[in-house]
């Protein structure tokens, strides 16, 4: 196998994880509250910013600043919850109307962050010591090898959070049948505020590492994670957290390879391709069971 | 027999709308130079209403929409400007693109609610790759076309007033026609309309290709008039977002919504715009919130609701 190729493939694997966290939040959001976030680029991006800014003001490194903006972002998905979700799920159609909601949303945040920060690319000035490291002739930038550390522990953080506590477990249980969880006693009001947290506060934490890894970033650029998201969600199945991950890394691995060979515009339209392929043969994703009603 | 009245009411109504619409929008030329206003009030009328007629008869919301819109743009550019074409001759390629392209998506059709949303906007980022990826002596490259040895402003606008008289006229036929009976049936019930006899796929594909000409007429007329063209502008999901905005703030399903939506929200959009430019985009927004979360049924879907008696009167 060629380096350049291998490059490419360790690069797909890294950028995959972090794809795979935005699907796997997008994911935890819809499963739960059967909302389609069309603003989580734009958060991602305010998470991007509140690293920088945290920088800037308070000199606080962004590792210090993740778990601050976890909280922040957290506690704003809480509220958020009550002011704009719960009322949709009274419409006829709470899917579409939860979409157009959110996509109102990612107007106004986008707008509000061009007000407030102003079009220029930002990026973030940190250095790490040293700033790479060399796997034979691959080279890793640490930042991104701290990156891929930081989301495996936060994966197996929720995994077990998911899998072994009652709240998550809850969680899943309304993913797999809403009804049927309200019968044995879950909280489904609070569970989906504290969901819609969850989902914002991983928005934030992906949004600092998009500031670690990604040379710079801007206002406008919210929506591309937007739709890198959607793609890794449909890919592996609406609503199932594994699904995203899978998704995830199967985007990455293509669009990293794909780079390799041919330009970026070629790279991502090979993704949306592949995104169409899979939707053409398993209508429900890789991992999904309800595409088709 | 009183059925047959109420229709009769309805049809009247409506023949009421088309008429006012004709007459306002063909006079407007005669009193003023100014048509840029009323040539993106029609301009909106039409991408609301050909939005509507997949969103609210056929119950599908193609968030890709604008696909259809700049595949139009970029047929009339390049069929002018590459291949030396007349307008005329251009902008019918631009709609048989326009269909082609909804041909072409029609299998995604088998999809249903937020998957077929995100798949179509998914396929309207792969057009806009596509079209990027072509030879720049073919579309221009990242400077776009130019038309300007067409300018003719006078004549896109009425270009644009016979693509709204074939709008209406299509509007008619997909709502009061057996076929409108037909998409109403499947968008409420599909398993039940398919038992009764109804064609499913056939008559959904008439809304579909329907939805996918006017944008790319739209497109191909808009590009015309404003003699320029370029990917970031022919692919804005911000044409999306103001379509279904407009169409749903007047009420998706009945065909008068989408005309009142785009009439009364473009009028606003322009005067906040013309006040403050740079809180446009946020007051945009803010608007789709509010209007999902307080009127989620448009003006009209509101008002008919609230006067249940006068809902078969409105078309």
């Amino acid at each position: 196998m060629n380096e350049l190729l291998l490059q490419g493939l360790v690069n797909g694997i890294i950028l995959g994880t972090i794809y795979a966290l935005i699907g796997l939040s997008l994911n935890v959001i819809f499963g739960v509250l059967r909302v389609v976030n069309f603003a989580h680029g734009e958060f991602i991006i305010l998470g991007a910013y509140g690293a920088y800014f945290a920088q800037q003001w308070m000199g606080l490194s962004p590792f210090v600043a993740m778990p601050l903006i976890f909280a922040v972002f957290g506690a704003t998905g809480y509220g958020l919850y009550f002011l704009l979700i719960r009322r949709l799920a009274k419409s006829d159609d709470p899917e579409h109307a939860s979409l157009l909601v959110m996509f109102g949303v990612a107007i106004a945040l986008g707008a509000l962050m061009l007000i407030f920060f102003e079009a220029d690319s930002r990026s973030l000035a940190y250095s790490i010591d040293p700033p790479f490291f060399m796997f034979g002739s691959i080279i890793v930038p640490t930042s991104k090898l701290l990156a891929l550390g930081i989301i495996v522990v936060i994966t197996a953080i929720l995994a077990w959070f998911l899998y072994r506590t009652l709240p998550g477990k809850a969680l899943r249980a309304i993913i797999m049948n809403r009804d049927a969880v309200q019968i044995v006693g879950v909280d489904l009001e609070r569970m989906s505020a504290m969901t819609f947290g969850l989902g914002l506060g991983l928005a934030g934490i992906t949004g600092v590492l998009v500031a670690l890894i990604f040379p710079s970033f801007s206002p406008f650029i919210g929506q591309d994670y937007t739709l890198i998201g959607f793609i890794v969600i449909v890919l592996g199945g609406l609503g199932h957290p594994v699904g995203a991950v899978v998704g995830g890394i199967i985007f990455g691995l293509t669009e990293q390879t794909a780079l390799v060979y041919t330009s970026g515009t070629t790279a991502t339209l090979l993704g949306f391709l592949l995104l169409i392929g899979v939707i053409l043969v398993r209508p429900t994703g890789l991992f999904g069971r309800e595409a088709l009603k | 027999m009183e059925d047959k009245l109420d229709s009769k009411i309805k049809i009247l109504i409506w023949i009421g709308v088309v008429t006012l619409l004709t007459v306002c929008f063909a006079a407007v030329p005669l009193f003023t130079d100014n048509l840029s206003f009323m040539f993106y009030m029609m301009l909106w009328i039409i991408m609301a209403s050909a939005f509507n007629f997949v969103a609210g008869l056929a119950g599908y919301m193609p968030f890709g929409y604008v696909a259809f819109y700049g595949v139009g743009a970029y047929a009339t550019g390049i069929l002018y400007k590459t291949f030396g074409l007349p307008i005329p001759v251009a902008l019918i390629g631009a709609g048989l693109m326009g269909v082609a392209v909804g041909l072409l998506l029609a299998p995604t059709l088998r999809l249903r609610g937020v998957y077929f949303g995100i798949v179509s906007l998914a396929l309207a980022m792969a057009a806009k790759l596509t079209i990027a990826l072509m030879p720049a002596e073919i579309t221009g490259g990242s400077l776009g076309l130019i038309l300007s040895s067409a300018n003719n402003p006078l004549a896109a606008y009425y270009a644009m007033f016979i693509v709204l008289l074939m709008l209406l006229a299509c509007g008619t036929w997909l709502s009061m026609s057996r076929t409108g009976t037909a998409l109403r049936a499947i968008r409420d019930d599909q398993e039940a309309a398919a038992v009764v006899g109804v064609n499913v796929v056939g008559t959904r594909m008439k809304a579909w290709i329907s939805a996918a000409l006017f944008p790319a007429l739209v497109g191909g007329v808009e590009a015309w008039y404003t003699n320029a063209i370029d990917l970031e502008s022919s692919f804005n999901l911000l044409i999306t977002a103001k379509s279904i905005v407009y169409a749903m703030a007047g009420g998706l399903g009945y065909l008068v919504g989408p005309i009142l939506g785009s009439g009364l929200l473009y009028g606003v959009d322009q005067l906040i715009w013309r006040q403050f430019p740079t809180l446009n985009l946020l007051l945009l927004g803010v608007i789709i919130v509010v209007l999902m979360l307080m009127l989620p049924r448009g003006i009209v879907g509101a008002f008919a609701q609230r006067f249940s008696k006068l809902r078969k009167y409105i078309p």
